[in-house]
């Protein structure tokens, strides 16, 4: 569960977020193509009646200076055909009203998305108005010509001074102002409409150009003009082996570069829909950029880097980690400004546990941004008067995340305290409540046995009194659900009760203050708790879900309100011009958060033991969440199917279905499935009696946890609790009940009581089998006083189960006693136990029976055997020989005093078959050679 | 040194084919070390020069080099690329120098009338037209010039368009337009084998500029291996030796430039007593070069030798008053005396000179600075950077001014750019730090001060630096503190803070034997050096205290006699310790005499 709580904080907190407005979270969606509802006009009136349609659209998107492009000036070129005037020399031969109508949606449409725009190539221009038709069907000889035409009218311009003719005459165009006389024959454009605004942005634009400016304009129109020219190949030699060529805005020393690799994979006569190849697709797994992908605006760039970012952060391991290096190291170069690039160097270095090369380039990234954006500020070099206070209280954020991910739980808590005392210290409390969250999740997820440590950090979160860690969680995260609350962040707060949720499940609520008088309470966990957390944190798809498009209004918008970093955050507004699409009305994040409650709560039913449910929930988060799942949290759902499959299906489905699963998480490295594998794999040697394999399994298991302290505990303890199960498979039980103990111990100090149930039960499993059936009855208790207080429903069972059998091991006279305990559990494991706990309920009941004085076989035979034939069945999906044969055993007995001789022989067939498979366990060479092929 | 006359000839040569390739700056370079070499025998001139370093006698040689530097010039112009047997003696003496044969010249075609003119258009700086009238020309040095000309043509574009696009302080890094045509050709030319040294040259900083550093690096050796003289081209290849081990990898013929190439290397690697000796040894011929003396004295100054540095770079400026070059470093000498009044001397000077050199406005900038006039300060030194970007103290200087300025964000951005443009550039870490120390971060900040530590194990005041982060209050780790203080205090700390703050924290910790060692070592320093204070005051008390415990009263009382000297409570508290004393030295002394009594 941890990994989605990371998972989320890597989604959303730290810096891209804050910084830069562009989490996902933040990401706004495109508008929805408006002009589907314009009217088409009738011609006589279209354009008076465009123009005021158009009029009240929105003109805030030409807030200032608009930035003179070639794309622009093609626009303008398209807007003078659109608005002819009366006494132009070149009338354009409009065939209907319809087409005209449908060339001023088309550049309303482009205008629109022309401000902060990612413009296309001149090619990609005469695509898109051929693929929306705006020649009509059976006209395309004129949007032939069209093209032709523009693409003349532009090459012609050659020089500065046709650029000046050509603003000039851009200008008659227009009507002058007082004039309003619509019944003239000569057609204006109203200049306060939509396009109106948009020519007289680009003149004045134009006037105020220097004439270095005119001569930059002028060598970009003709690398825009010479895109299509097919003699610019690629370089021969090219140093940098580039597949990808970056042209700012105004970057027009790339001209010779830029002409030469003008190349891109847009496909002429696709459909505008598919025109999105252009840019980068948000579902496919990217290694880097892809072939030939043209990166042109600052803001297109940095919709890529936040793509690969979100990409990075879901699916880490399917990055190839050196590609996507040169890839950025690339960008870099290309654009030193961009220091994004350096917080995804960053980021990639991380996820490929680069630790020196992670920490440099989190260091460059915040010393250049000061944790802003200080991205895309214009002039880069700060004003020498003007104090600007940097927000470095993100850098340790992003500090402390990054020492968390590396198992450095010491750094990274000095880092979050740090962090905590530099963000109250700036009043930034936004950053203050997502490190207060990252904090929660280091100290759930790293096992700090005691608070000495972080005596420090006590003092400056102000907790004043010494809790224990567990104490200082709680507070933590109920502080940072108060703050996230109170600053909207929608988000956080799912998240902080997703955390709760976890917390609740596993840790008992103790008051926190140990002194005065003690209420009387139940030192019990409350599943209705977990419950309220989980449902709450629900809450966040329904407000998405209620109004699609109105996002939570995170503060984090506050921060960043000026125009440039708001138009920033469309990460890619060519996004709009899609006449098909639809926008996703709740952002991935959010998805991502609504599915990891489902995970929890397949989780949660895991440990309270009602296997449908862990199963159902599994099932919806896999089949509903997927897409927008990191690829460990989806890989865990497929765990838990899988260990399902196992459980009550048995081996060989669960090992096709793992294989199933291997193939759709092949790149994940170190992932769940790869533990689950060795899960399986042990778990079946043990039954089948391959005591060599199964040591070879944990041992493997081992080595995947780290060597530090305090972290992978969770795998640790799964390595040594396997270890003494093969110990106890193997009788040497002195060993493993010392395995066992010393896990104890450790769990007891890392608090995980969890977990200590099961090695209780364990330890209580190993005195039974040794004989000390009396010492085996009191572990047993402990076992079953751990799991009541967690309410561990299927575990109780299960050890009740266990106790049952220790009192049939005591003799004769407990078989009473035996069979009520066992009867208890009976409606518990049949309804929810998998095959083994069924069988061996069975068993316990048949043994039951048979030892009570009371019973006799002969009067109802099926009472016992019915059971046995049950167990025996389970057991040999299993492979489980060891129980199977004494199921067989059992079968037999009752068979021989039935008098059935002919059963009874195959009854005692079977049980020798079983026990010779036992005595000779297969080499269970193949299991090995896996385990050698998937090291 | 019986090969004087023949390293002049060879300068002498290597400034003319240098001159002819308009490759200026190695030309002048090569000129002033010409002029800086010692006379050995009367005989080759005409006025019997005493060689005496006496400074008197300077002026005097410098006139004799140049006029004997004249009658060179009209010679060699009579007899065209006759010197080349010249060079191909192999200098005798107690080095053995590979002898390097100077290019054969090209011969006299067409072809040089338009090379003329080319060098003619180039000197007016129109570079495009001269590489124009070369279009055709397939000399090896019209190839040379042709291709350099559309070289500096590319930088010259790249400069204006770099404020045309955005301001000159900006990352926008626009790049030379004719570096991948350039790249073609020189490639082309390298594998036919048709290229000269000086094409290579070129081939390295073009190979340089588009990031191929390594073969860059092989490109420029041998470069200087079939043409040592040219200096520029040893200057590129030490930027490109950032480590060491780079510098050794170098397969370098051992010609005398080789040394001048070490020692400045070496320099640059902040290994200044190697530079030092390599400069000391060159200065045995070239006994006047004022670069090698700069050079000392550079050295001595990072070595913090002020004083004699300072002498040296007077010594410079008096010879030649024009100079701008160093003088930068002079200048933060000068900060670092706190010389109010040479410092404001030495602004004038280098303003009236040349206001417009990043040297200028760097020195005036430190005299602003000194003055605590910050913002005055930055001003300067943007302008400096704006001359240079990649001028790398004026950033990490700069960054120390908006430290002062408390400007954090403008400060760290500076430094950072000095860490980016060179980042062994221990200072700009150090500053980092410092401004994240100051920031109130100092577990942020300790990432800096490691890596500057790193880079300068061996500077105190960085150790010091670390201990602070880590004895702060947020931290409180002491026990890496100490570990930073007992390395500081190992690093000959002239400061003694390390010392002092060792004594303090294990004292905190309850270690009151090592305290009172620490606090011992600190008392002698203080006594050796002559210094009082609080921190003298301190130790007293606490040895006082100590031995008390510790039943040495002699010493203690001799500790807290010396307290006595001192006004203030710790008087009236040396007196009370000292009245203990003798009570538990009366009482002691009767038991003593009781047991060992006849």
């Amino acid at each position: 569960m941890n990994l989605i709580l990371l998972g989320f904080l890597y989604a959303f907190g730290p810096s891209p977020s804050q910084l830069g407005g562009t989490s996902p979270l933040q990401k706004p969606l495109p508008p929805k193509p408006s002009f589907s509802v314009l009217p088409i006009l009738p011609r006589r009136t279209e354009e008076g009646g465009l123009s005021s349609a158009m009029a009240g659209a929105s003109k805030e998107g030409f807030s200032g200076i608009v930035n003179l492009t070639p794309h622009k000036i093609a626009l303008c070129h398209l807007i003078q055909y659109f608005t002819p005037a009366a006494h132009s020399s070149l009338p354009i031969p409009f065939k209907s009203v319809s087409q005209h109508n449908r060339l001023g949606l088309f550049l309303f449409s482009l205008t629109r998305a022309c401000n902060d725009f990612v413009e296309p190539s001149l090619d990609e221009l005469i695509t898109q108005f051929k693929a929306v038709g705006v020649g009509g069907f059976e006209y395309d000889w004129f949007v032939d010509w069209l093209s032709e035409d523009l693409t003349s009218r532009l090459s012609a311009l050659s020089s500065p001074d046709d650029l000046y003719n050509f603003f000039e005459k851009l200008r008659g165009i227009l009507s002058p102002a007082e004039v309003t006389n619509m019944e003239d024959e000569q057609c204006f454009l109203d200049p306060s409409s939509h396009l109106g605004v948009f020519i007289r942005c680009c003149i004045l634009a134009f006037s105020i150009l220097t004439f270095e400016g005119v001569c930059h304009l002028l060598s970009n129109m003709a690398a825009y003009c010479n895109s299509t020219d097919p003699m610019y190949g690629l370089p021969e030699e090219d140093a940098f082996n580039t597949d990808l060529v970056l042209q700012e805005s105004h970057e027009y020393h790339e001209l010779n570069r830029a002409s030469d690799k003008y190349i891109h994979d847009f496909e002429a006569g696709s459909s505008a829909g598919e025109s999105s190849s252009f840019h980068i697709q948000a579902g496919r797994p990217l290694y880097g950029v892809p072939d030939k992908l043209f990166l042109r605006s600052k803001w297109q760039i940095q919709g890529y880097l936040n793509e690969q970012a979100d990409l990075l952060e879901r699916h880490a391991g399917s990055f190839r980690f050196n590609t996507f290096e040169a890839t950025l190291k690339h960008l870099q170069k290309m654009a030193p400004d961009m220091h994004h690039v350096k917080y995804l160097r960053y980021l990639n270095n991380l996820y490929n546990d680069d630790y020196l090369s992670a920490l440099d380039n989190l260091h460059c990234y915040f010393d250049y941004s000061a944790g802003m954006e200080g991205i895309f500020t214009g002039s880069s070099a700060p004003p020498v008067s003007g104090i600007q206070v940097g927000r470095y209280e993100s850098a340790l954020l992003c500090l402390g995340i990054m020492h968390t991910r590396f198992g450095h739980s010491k750094q990274a808590l000095e880092a979050l305290t740090e962090a905590v005392r530099i963000s109250q210290q700036n009043n930034d409390d936004s950053c203050l409540t997502y490190t207060l969250a990252a904090m929660c999740d280091l100290l759930s997820k790293i096992g700090i046995c005691s608070t000495s440590g972080i005596i420090g950090s006590q003092y400056s979160l102000g907790l004043g009194t010494p809790l224990s860690t567990q104490q200082q969680l709680l507070v933590l995260l109920k502080r940072s659900l108060k703050r996230a609350e109170s600053l909207k962040l929608t988000c956080l707060v799912a998240f902080n009760r997703l955390a709760l949720a976890g917390f609740y499940l596993k840790h008992v609520n103790r008051p926190l203050l140990s002194f005065g008088p003690k209420a009387s309470i139940k030192l019990r966990t409350n599943p209705t708790h977990v419950c309220k957390e989980l449902r709450l944190s629900s809450y966040l798809l329904s407000e998405f879900g209620s109004d699609g498009l109105s996002l939570p209004n995170d503060n984090l918008e506050k921060l960043i309100n000026s125009p440039t970093s708001f138009n920033g955050k469309r990460t890619n507004d060519y996004d709009t011009f899609h006449f098909t699409s639809q926008p996703n009305p709740i952002p991935g994040s959010v998805l991502q958060l609504a599915g990891a409650s489902y995970l929890l709560r397949a989780t949660s039913w895991e440990l309270y033991g009602s296997a449908p449910l862990v199963r159902s929930n599994a099932l919806i988060y896999a089949t509903c969440f997927a897409d927008s799942a990191s690829s460990s949290e989806l890989s865990l759902a497929y765990c838990k199917l899988i260990q399902h499959l196992a459980v009550f299906k048995g081996y060989k489905e669960a090992f096709i279905a793992l294989k199933l699963a291997e193939e759709k998480f092949s790149s994940v490295s170190k992932s769940h499935i790869h533990l689950l594998k060795f899960q399986l794999l042990h778990e079946r040697a043990l039954h089948r009696g391959q005591l060599k394999l199964a040591q070879q399994v944990c041992d493997e298991l081992g080595i995947l946890a780290s060597s530090i302290t305090g972290v992978d505990l969770e795998l640790k303890t799964e390595a040594s609790i396997r270890l003494a199960r093969t110990l106890l498979a193997a009788n040497q039980f002195s060993q493993a009940a010392a395995v066992a103990c010393s896990l104890f111990c450790e769990c007891y100090k890392f608090n995980l009581h969890v977990e200590n149930a099961t090695i209780l039960l364990l330890l209580a499993e190993i005195h039974k089998k040794s004989g000390n059936a009396v010492l085996g009855l009191s572990y047993a208790l402990a076992s079953l006083s751990f799991c009541r207080t967690f309410n561990l429903d299927l575990l109780e069972a299960s050890t009740t189960l266990t106790i049952a059998e220790l009192w049939l091991s005591l003799g004769r006279s407990h078989a009473k006693r035996a069979s009520n305990l066992v009867h208890q559990t009976l409606p518990m494991i049949l309804g929810h136990g998998g095959l083994e706990l069924r069988a061996r309920a069975n068993i316990a009941f048949v043994k039951c029976h048979l030892c009570d004085p009371s019973f006799s076989v002969s009067d109802d035979a099926e009472m016992v055997l019915d059971p046995l034939r049950q167990a025996a069945e389970d057991l040999e999906t299993l492979e489980f020989h060891e129980m199977a044969a004494e199921a067989f055993y059992l079968a037999a007995v009752v068979y021989d005093a039935l008098g059935r001789a002919e059963e009874r022989e195959a009854a005692a067939a079977s049980f020798k078959n079983h026990i010779v498979a036992l005595e000779n366990p297969g080499s269970g060479s193949e299991d090995e050679q896996r385990i050698c092929d998937s090291c | 040194m019986g090969s004087k006359e023949s390293y002049r000839n060879e300068l002498r040569s290597a400034i003319r084919q240098l001159g002819d390739r308009c490759l200026y700056s190695a030309s002048k370079w090569a000129g002033e070390l010409l002029v800086g070499i010692d006379q050995d025998q009367p005989r080759s001139s005409a006025i019997a020069g005493k060689a005496t370093p006496s400074s008197s006698a300077r002026p005097h040689h410098q006139q004799e080099h140049l006029h004997r530097d004249g009658s060179s010039f009209r010679r060699s112009r009579s007899r065209p690329g006759g010197d080349s047997e010249v060079f191909s003696a192999t200098p005798s003496g107690g080095v053995s120098y590979v002898s390097t044969p100077s290019p054969v010249e090209d011969e006299i075609d067409d072809g040089a009338d338009y090379y003329l003119l080319a060098k003619s258009y180039f000197d007016c700086k129109e570079y495009r037209r001269a590489a124009h009238v070369l279009r055709t020309q397939t000399s090896k040095k019209s190839i040379f010039l042709r291709c350099y000309a559309l070289y500096l043509a590319g930088e010259k574009r790249k400069e204006e368009e770099m404020i045309e696009l955005e301001g000159p302080l900006g990352r926008s890094e626009v790049c030379n337009g004719e570096l991948t045509h350039l790249e073609r050709e020189l490639s082309a030319l390298r594998r036919s084998g048709a290229i000269d040294a000086f094409c290579l040259y070129l081939y390295g900083i073009v190979l340089r500029d588009k990031g191929c550093e390594s073969l860059a690096c092989s490109v420029l050796v041998e470069s200087v291996n079939s043409y040592p003289w040219n200096w520029s081209a040893w200057s590129e290849l030490q930027g490109l030796c950032t480590t060491l081990d780079i510098l050794r990898s170098l397969n370098l013929k051992n010609h005398w430039m080789k040394d001048f190439f070490l020692a400045n290397a070496y320099q640059e690697l902040k290994m200044y007593n190697e530079a030092l000796a390599k400069y000391e040894y060159l200065l045995g011929i070239f006994r006047f070069s004022d670069y090698i003396q700069a050079q000392i004295a550079t050295a001595k100054y990072s070595l913090r030798d002020f004083d004699e540095a300072e002498i040296i770079f007077e010594e410079l400026l008096r010879i030649d008053p024009y100079r701008v070059d160093s003088m930068d470093i002079y200048s933060n000498l000068l900060y670092a005396k706190e010389s109010f009044s040479s410092l404001s001397c030495l602004a004038h000077r280098v303003f009236l000179t040349d206001k417009y050199r990043p040297e200028s406005c760097c020195i005036i900038a430190n005299y602003y600075s000194l003055k605590g006039l910050h913002e005055k300060s930055v001003v300067y030194f943007r302008r400096a950077l704006k001359l240079n970007r990649k001028y790398l103290s004026a950033w990490t200087l700069m960054g120390h001014e908006y430290v002062e300025m408390k400007n954090t964000p403008a400060a760290i951005d500076a430094y950072r750019r000095a860490v980016d443009i060179n980042p062994r550039d221990y200072r700009a870490w150090y500053g980092l730090g410092q401004t994240y120390e100051m920031m109130n971060m100092p577990f942020y900040a300790l990432y800096y001060f490691r890596r500057s530590a790193f880079l300068q194990p061996t500077d105190a005041r960085l150790w010091i630096a670390m201990g602070q982060c880590y004895e702060s209050v947020p931290l409180q780790m002491l026990e890496e503190a100490i570990k930073c203080y007992a390395r500081a205090a190992n690093c000959n700390d002239r400061e003694g803070i390390a010392l002092h703050q060792l004594a303090k924290l294990h004292s905190i910790l309850g270690r009151s034997e090592q305290a009172a060692f620490y606090y011992k070592k600190d008392l002698e320093r203080m006594e050796a050096e002559d210094r009082q204070g609080p921190n003298m005051i301190e130790a007293l008390l606490f040895l006082a205290r100590h031995c008390k415990a510790e039943k040495r009263i002699e010493e203690a009382e001799m500790y807290c006699t010396r307290l006595l000297d001192y006004t203030g409570p710790e008087k009236e508290t040396a007196k009370s310790l000292l009245r203990g004393l003798k009570m538990a030295q009366s009482g002691f002394p009767s038991v003593e005499f009781e047991h060992f009594g006849p």
